[in-house]
């Protein structure tokens, strides 16, 4: 072995594939290039709305488990998630944009969602 | 000619030995107070990104550790002259020490643990199906579909957060117990359980690895990576100083020394 | 056989990047010349450059490829 530092594993191909699964690159700068910096400051908006849409779902959900919702107001908070999820739907296409590139490398921080 | 770093030691006297590094030159010591930063020379600024590059470098590292308590440094630092060296180990010399005195005789060793994410989650949803029932929505617009699936998938992704915290929780309970320092981060993928290192005295290696055999055999359906030792790459610990440049006189240049990497998600457990 | 020894040779180089690349000692500013700076990208295992110039130099030089001594 080249190094002392060993790897014992029975699952070699399993680990390669999750830590590249793990490792794929997020873009950690906007790019300022002409061309592309519509689509850049694009990029970044809907990450940030894309975040908070997250936060408001995951935020209806507790309150659902918590029985703390009537059924209207369930019904309502339904109709406006889906409303939001639609939305964002339509502004990724319009923009060219897929789900995972809504997301910000925070470097140390890790990501943003 | 500009020189390339290895590590920083505990040690300010010439090595024993002939050691080669990048570009086949030998590797010596710049001394500084009782540490030393170990460096050889190389003849471009630009090096190549290749495999054969990081091995020599890992190479050179792993020789350093079987004498001296080394800090590791980052792959291709090149600096200047010896004077930046210097200057750079004038900055940081106490936190320099501190971190030599903190890792002597200690080792890192990373775990990994994948486990089957899509089975646990068909089990959890299964077990849910039985509750099902309970909920209400009585008639089946889309909006109420909409948001009953909603709930559903977030019951089913806050169960599967929780069970891995359990088992992360266990696991790190036996190997806890033979390290001095740890770092976990819990689902880097849906796959990929567990992925820790632990900073472990020599002395308590050979518990550390029965520990990890315990494990093992505890949950055999799991899958497990055992990397090390290591250098303690991922221990290394050292602030962000603004610094002087000596050589050139220049007011605050913006030498930062960054936290090594410390894992996200931790404060989850 | 010989792919289990090649993945686990690859899974240890991966082990290794992680470490050399990000972790341990890390400067940048105005000291470090080299040009791989902060925003060193992790390659993989795939795009690992494989520089056949650098490959010949190595086989010249008293240190050729890492030591490979037993642990």
């Amino acid at each position: 072995m080249i190094t002392n530092g060993i790897v014992e594993t029975d699952s070699a191909q399993e680990f390669i594939e999750e830590i590249e699964k793990s490792r794929d690159a997020l873009p950690t700068k906007i790019d300022a290039n002409p061309q592309n910096v519509e689509k850049g400051l694009a990029r970044l908006v809907l990450t940030l709305i894309e975040l908070i849409r997250k936060l408001l779902e995951k935020q209806a959900m507790r309150r659902v488990e918590a029985g703390s919702l009537s059924e209207e107001e369930i019904e309502r908070v339904g109709e406006t998630l889906m409303k939001l999820e639609n939305k964002m739907k339509e502004l990724k296409q319009i923009f060219g944009l897929k789900d995972e590139e809504l997301n910000l490398n925070l470097g140390p921080l890790g990501d943003l969602m | 000619m500009k020189i390339y770093i290895y590590g920083i030691i505990d040690c300010s006297d010439q090595m024993a030995e002939s050691i080669y590094g990048l570009g086949g030159t030998g590797v010596y010591n710049i001394p500084y107070c009782d540490i030393g930063a170990i460096v050889s020379e190389v003849n471009q600024r630009v090096q190549d990104v290749t495999e054969d590059a990081v091995l020599e470098h890992e190479a050179v590292v792993e020789r350093l550790v079987d004498k001296y308590t080394v800090l590791p440094v980052r792959f291709l630092t090149i600096v200047d002259g010896r004077i930046d060296v210097l200057s750079l180990m004038r900055r940081y010399y106490r936190d320099f020490k501190d971190n030599l005195e903190r890792l002597r005789n200690k080792r890192e060793f990373g775990i990994k643990v994948i486990w089957p994410a899509d089975k646990i989650k068909e089990n959890i949803t299964n077990a849910f199906e039985k509750t099902k029932q309970s909920m209400s929505a009585s008639d089946d617009s889309p909006k109420s579909r909409f948001i009953k699936e909603k709930y559903e998938k977030y019951k089913i992704d806050k169960e599967f957060d929780e069970k891995a915290s359990r088992f992360i929780n266990a696991m790190d309970l036996f190997l806890s117990k033979f390290a001095a320092e740890k770092k976990l981060e819990k689902l880097k993928t849906d796959n990929l359980l567990m992925d820790a290192v632990y900073l472990v005295e020599k002395a308590k290696e050979s518990g550390f690895r029965e520990a990890f055999e315990h494990i093992k055999s505890a949950h055999p359906g799991l899958k497990y990576l055992l990397s090390g030792p290591w250098p303690p790459y991922n221990f290394v610990i050292l602030p962000k100083k603004p610094g002087l440049l000596e050589n050139t006189g220049q007011a605050i240049a913006s030498d930062e020394v960054i936290q090594s990497q410390s894992f996200v998600g931790a404060d989850n457990l | 056989m010989d792919s289990a020894i090649a993945k686990t040779k690859d899974v240890t180089l991966l082990e290794i990047l992680d470490r050399v690349l990000n972790k341990g000692v890390v400067i940048s500013g105005d000291m470090v010349i080299s040009v791989a700076d902060v925003d060193l990208i992790y390659l993989g295992l795939k795009v690992l450059l494989s520089s056949v110039e650098t490959m010949e130099k190595l086989r010249g030089s008293p240190f050729v490829g890492p030591t490979q001594e037993p642990t």
